[in-house]
């Protein structure tokens, strides 16, 4: 035996979409069978009636209450749940606006920007063009930090790029700094008048932390990607970014960091050069060019500023070391090296050993970057035979693991204990977060000969391995 | 520590030489030249805590803050045509006019003077004209400080950006007239900036006036986000910077 | 050159590993993080090849900016073979093609009670056999320049409302709304709804006729901004509208008819939704303005059938791109259940292309509950139709957005790129054939309709680009 509850109610209003609820709420309670609760139109009405309700008079104006339950408790369960909707409906505050959720493209990240602006693209390769796409469809500059970016797509973007006043950093571009804005793995330097142009990113940083040890400070590093200087590309970035530099007022002298480029870009990126009002000094790497430390010293020169005796720090032997003679005797070389172009650098100095950039995708593939975490390269120092040579660099700066040397130091100490000689480079400066002095003491305090010129470092390794006799 | 505001706080050194002080910033507040602008909330601390500056750091209670970049108060302007300049000195002074924040010492006497005696290149006239503004006006940036904060950020740099070393050396005169005894004549921040003014630093809204009025982007709206710094510190910086346009367009 | 970012204070834009930003927020650098994710599953390729084609950027500018600058106006109300290409036995159905074996129940019942409103068929049961029989030429809407609600279906007979866009000269048609309850659009064709449609065919057609040639043109552009700003989104609430219709026209009917000027009058009046037919009118003729751009990725129609939800591409000329329609989740009249449901029908969807319905659900507090929350969850799926359009509304605002443009022209590329399907605000008609509308709610858009078409656009992207 089923019960009806029927009234309709005057001068309640509330809108169809709030009743349609109410009778949805009354609907479900258990034993509920049919729940009408809706203004008294003679939609509504026509609803009730077809469900079996039998309706008093009512004008539209009216709000109608029909429920029908299984028993009579239920009926008045029902009544009850009907006012404490009613008090709900209005007590119901005017909802506030809800957090503005972030944007999900860079597209609509820049609809709300103006003014000076870059964007920083590091989702995996596959992607990466369409963010980057978006940042130069809006005129805005963009390091693409991803790598696995396709040529045919680089060039696209450089070219839209060009169309619009903008710059691309990139792809696999690791560092930019602008207008002392560190992006991507970044180092804290002292503002100053040298520009930067990069095709490696490692390569900008080991050459503007020796910089900034000497005192000479940095206005910006724009960063190219590796591939920018290669037949395909055609320095199509190199050549906007000297350009920039060039009428930058902050920048009165310009770094040029690259491999020797490509014959077909070489050309271009001279004539460039030549062009320009601002002077440029060329850092080649390679056999036939410079190291990255010279690169920074024939800056200073052009600077006219005296070059520092880069600091080193040089283990002493113990002695179970000095038993195989003068220096650390016999051992094989080893880099092992999370910085690409320094790794690059320290084998072709060496001209021996064995060397490793973890850095290289090969490594990197579902793991962060050693810059990050060091666990693969811990790993490699391990597994180093008692007597050889361990050459390592360290990279400090926004964007890298915080405090490298707590895993590294314990790691070498057990290293220098098994009889192998240590030695690292220390890319940083003192203002990074890490602290360039906090790191070389404790990796020196662990028995690693530090330096912080690459190129020094090498030089060293080399004198300790067996060839060096 | 010398103030504290919800968005920063200013910390006072005290050091045998220029007065130095300090301003520790949220990073939405307005960047005066003495700025470090942190990257989280502004540190608790009461008005006369004792704070440690040195060694690349802040210590502040127990917070121990350091630089994580480093901005350039004083970034150069680069070439700029004087032409360009003659053009721009009607267009600001036409935003300044229409402009609804007026500067606090409107209309008054030195500031006359001191627009008059610059036009002239009269050191004389330019230098009595600063002695009456230093310290005039209340708050902790007297609106005169920062009239004569504006002159000397333009006269230096739109001077050096055009070419006009008279510009340039009647902004090295006031610069050493200003700051010889500011220490002793208005408040210590007020005294730090004007320092930080002979030195051609200023703040990036400043500096965005001054690139517009070299012509690098539009002058309009660079000068009304200056505007409403302050109470009227942007509009008597504003007023300087005219006063510092019109010098440089006269000397040129 | 010069690089604006090398000058003044630097905001930087990061999208990708967080880690990245953070660096970025330890050096007090004002930054705006992008909350990216991957696209829809396999769209990766597809999405590089559309975004590298030369002409896509400067195609949906053209594509987006005729969609808003479309200036639609309502001029005259007519039968629809006056008009339309329709011979007798040929009927309109909204949505993509569908024949009968395919429809659902309130296609089906709109079909029969269409044939029966014109004589076609003595009864249900004849009209039904001769579909069956596929004596009946069915076509959708879209492919008239004609849209539909719900069923959509458009017989020689019926009156039409015809909308002018003046700026681009183009014109499309709508049937004239025969408001709530039992009503053919929604599959009913009992004999109440026949009666009706013989009364709209021979007093509110003609005395709608007469009144505008009293009144002249409608601004429908107008209007609807208007509407906006007093609480309609124009797809499920329409009652602004309505109004502002009922208010425009009233002097006219009176004018033209007077005799008939109450029924008439009365009969707006009491269908909060009669306006709907001539905002889908005027979205329709806007969004043809945009078709055929050849290289453009925005949607030019979102249309159900009652099967099918399929859409247009403007560079994609007027192949339909499908997937199953689903059932929209909302709110049910009476005791109405989820289980009565028909899945998503209409044409009306041509409001959200058009950048309001769903699309203006902040503009509209009154029938925000159907999204199931309250304002601010209204609030942000308008907003997050931000992401997915090319453009903001210039007249078609929102008052609580501080009268921002409503987000219109759907990317089909954005679409893919967030994984954002377009919101749609619907009714819900019931599944069986006469039954009508049992509630209204929201209801997503098949992804596949999105992914084939973005498969599409690839493919006719021009070769070696990236």
């Amino acid at each position: 035996m089923s019960a009806d509850l029927v009234r309709v109610r005057s001068g309640v209003y509330h809108d169809s979409v709030s009743l349609m609820g109410v009778s949805r709420a009354l609907a479900a309670l258990p034993g509920v069978e049919a729940a009408v609760v809706a203004m008294a139109t003679e939609l509504n009405l026509g609803l009730a009636r077809d469900l079996g309700f039998d309706l008093p008079p009512a004008d539209p104006s009216g709000l109608l209450i029909a429920v029908r339950a299984g028993d009579a408790g239920t009926l008045d369960a029902a009544e009850a749940e009907l006012e404490r909707q009613f008090a709900a409906l209005a007590n119901r505050r005017t909802g506030g606006e809800a957090a503005v959720s972030p944007p999900r493209t860079t597209r609509a990240a820049l609809a709300g920007v103006e003014g000076a602006a870059v964007a920083l693209v590091s989702v995996p390769g596959e992607h990466a063009f369409a963010e980057a796409l978006d940042a130069v469809e809006a005129g805005v500059s963009v390091m693409v930090f991803s790598d696995n970016v396709s040529i045919e797509q680089e060039i696209r973007l450089k070219d839209r790029a060009a169309a619009v006043g903008a710059l691309v950093m990139g792809p696999d571009c690791g560092t930019a700094a602008v207008g002392g804005v560190g992006l991507g793995f970044a180092n804290v330097l002292r503002p100053g008048e040298v520009g930067l142009v990069a095709a490696s990113g490692t390569g900008a940083q080991q050459v503007a932390t020796l910089l900034d040890h000497a005192g000479a400070g940095v206005s910006h590093i724009l960063g190219v990607g590796g591939r920018d200087l290669s037949a395909e590309v055609r320095g199509r970035s190199t050549v906007r970014a000297l350009r920039a530099l060039d009428a930058d007022p902050a920048t009165s002298l310009i770094v040029l960091i690259s491999k020797p480029p490509a014959p077909e870009a070489a050309d271009l990126v001279l004539d460039t050069v030549r062009g320009l009002a601002t002077p440029v000094v060329p850092a080649l790497l390679g056999p036939d060019g410079h190291d990255l430390t010279s690169a920074a010293e024939a800056v200073l020169n052009a600077l006219e500023m005296p070059i520092p005796d880069w600091p080193s720090w040089i283990a002493r032997e113990s002695g179970e070391m000095t038993a195989h003679g003068p220096g650390w005797a016999g051992g094989a070389l080893h880099g092992l090296y999370a910085g690409g172009t320094l790794c690059a650098e320290a084998e072709a100095l060496a001209g021996e050993g064995t060397f490793t950039d973890f850095g290289a995708d090969a490594y990197t593939r579902g793991r962060p970057h050693p810059m990050i975490d060091g666990t693969l390269r811990l790993d490699a120092l391990a597994a180093v035979p008692a007597g050889d040579v361990v050459l390592l660099d360290v990279v400090l700066g926004h964007g890298a693991d915080p405090d490298p040397s707590a895993s590294l130091a314990p790691a070498v100490a057990q290293a220098v204990r098994r009889g192998i000689a240590v030695v690292a480079v220390v890319v940083g400066t003192e203002g990074d977060p890490q602290g360039l002095t906090r790191q070389i003491h404790a990796l020196a305090g662990a028995g690693a000969s530090v330096f912080i010129s690459n190129a020094h470092a090498v030089r060293h390794a080399v004198s300790l391995t067996g060839s060096a006799k | 520590m010398l103030a504290a505001f919800p968005a920063g706080i200013y910390l006072e050194v005290r050091t045998e030489n220029e007065p130095q002080v300090v301003a520790v910033i949220r990073g939405d507040a307005v960047r005066l030249p003495n700025s470090i602008v942190l990257s989280g909330a502004v540190p608790e601390a009461a008005m006369g805590d004792d704070a440690a500056v040195g060694d690349g750091t802040i210590r502040l209670g127990g917070l121990s803050l350091s630089a994580g970049r480093w901005w350039n108060p004083a970034p150069p302007l680069g070439p700029a045509e004087p032409g360009l300049l003659a053009l721009a000195a009607p267009a600001m002074a036409a935003a300044l006019d229409r402009a609804a924040r007026r500067p606090g010492l409107d209309g008054n006497g030195a500031v006359a003077l001191l627009a008059d005696g610059c036009a002239r290149g009269s050191l004389l006239d330019t230098i009595s004209a600063a002695y009456r503004l230093i310290g005039l006006g209340p708050g902790l940036t007297p609106s005169g400080d920062d009239v004569l904060a504006g002159l000397l950020v333009a006269l230096r740099h739109l001077g050096t950006a055009a070419g006009v070393p008279r510009a340039v050396h009647l902004a090295d005169w006031l610069a050493a007239a200003v700051t010889f005894d500011a220490r002793t004549r208005t408040t210590p921040i007020s005294a730090t900036l004007l320092h930080c003014a002979a030195r051609g630093e200023a703040s990036p809204e400043v500096m965005s006036v001054l690139r517009g009025m070299a012509g690098r982007h539009p002058l309009e709206p660079a000068v009304q986000r200056l505007l409403p710094l302050g109470h009227t510190s942007g509009a008597d910086l504003a007023c300087g910077l005219r006063i510092g346009l019109d010098t440089v367009v006269s000397l040129a | 050159m010069t690089l604006p970012m090398l000058s003044g204070d630097l905001q930087v834009i990061t999208v990708g590993a967080g880690l990245l930003g953070e660096a970025v927020d330890a050096q007090a650098v004002p930054r705006v993080g992008v909350d990216w994710r991957p696209p829809l599953p396999g769209t990766e390729a597809a999405i590089a090849r559309v975004l590298a084609d030369p002409r896509r950027a400067a195609a949906n500018e053209t594509a987006v900016d005729r969609l808003l600058s479309a200036r639609p106006h309502l001029v005259t109300v007519r039968p629809a073979h006056e008009v339309l290409d329709l011979a007798p036995g040929a009927f309109l159905h909204a949505g993509p093609p569908i024949g009968w074996k395919r429809a659902s129940g309130p296609l089906r019942g709109a079909l029969i009670g269409a044939m029966l409103y014109e004589g076609a068929a003595g009864d249900a049961r004849e009209a039904e056999r001769m579909l069956a029989a596929g004596d009946v030429r069915l076509s959708p809407c879209h492919h008239h320049r004609t849209v539909g609600p719900m069923a959509g279906v458009v017989s020689r007979s019926m009156w039409m409302l015809e909308v002018h866009d003046a700026e681009h000269g183009g014109t499309a048609y709508c049937s004239l709304n025969e408001g709530l309850g039992k009503v053919l659009r929604y599959g009913a064709y009992g004999p109440e709804v026949l009666k009706r449609l013989q009364w709209m065919g021979d007093v509110l057609g003609p005395v709608l006729r007469a009144a505008l040639a009293v009144s002249g043109p409608l601004d429908l552009r107008a209007l609807m901004a208007q509407a906006l700003q007093m609480g309609d989104e124009l797809h499920n609430r329409n009652r602004a509208a309505t109004s502002l219709l009922l208010r425009e026209l009233a002097p006219a009917i009176v004018d033209a008819a007077p005799e008939r000027a109450a029924e008439v009058l009365r009969f707006i009046h009491g269908n909060d939704h009669f306006f709907l037919n001539a905002g889908m009118a005027a979205c329709k003729v806007s969004a043809d303005a945009a078709r055929n751009v050849p290289g453009s990725s925005m949607v030019v129609a979102m249309a159900r059938n009652g099967t099918d939800f399929g859409i247009q591409v403007s560079g994609l000329g007027d192949r339909w791109f499908t997937g199953p329609a689903g059932v929209p989740d909302g709110l049910y009249l009476g005791a109405y259940g989820p289980a009565d449901a028909n899945p998503d029908i209409g044409d009306s969807t041509i409001t959200e292309t058009g950048g309001v319905g769903g699309f203006a659900m902040a503009a509209s507090p009154a029938i925000v509950r159907f999204v199931g929350g309250d304002v601010a969850e209204a609030t942000a799926a308008t907003r997050s139709m931000y992401e997915i359009t090319l453009a903001e509304h210039p007249a078609y605002q929102i008052p609580g957005l501080g009268f921002r443009g409503t987000p219109v022209g759907i990317d089909v590329t954005l679409v893919a790129r967030t994984g954002l399907l377009p919101v749609v605000n619907t009714g819900i008609a019931g599944r069986v054939a006469g039954t009508g509308q049992v509630g209204a709610g929201l209801v997503n858009p098949p992804v596949e309709a999105f992914t084939t078409a973005l498969a599409a656009l690839a493919e006719e992207a021009p070769e070696n680009t990236a």
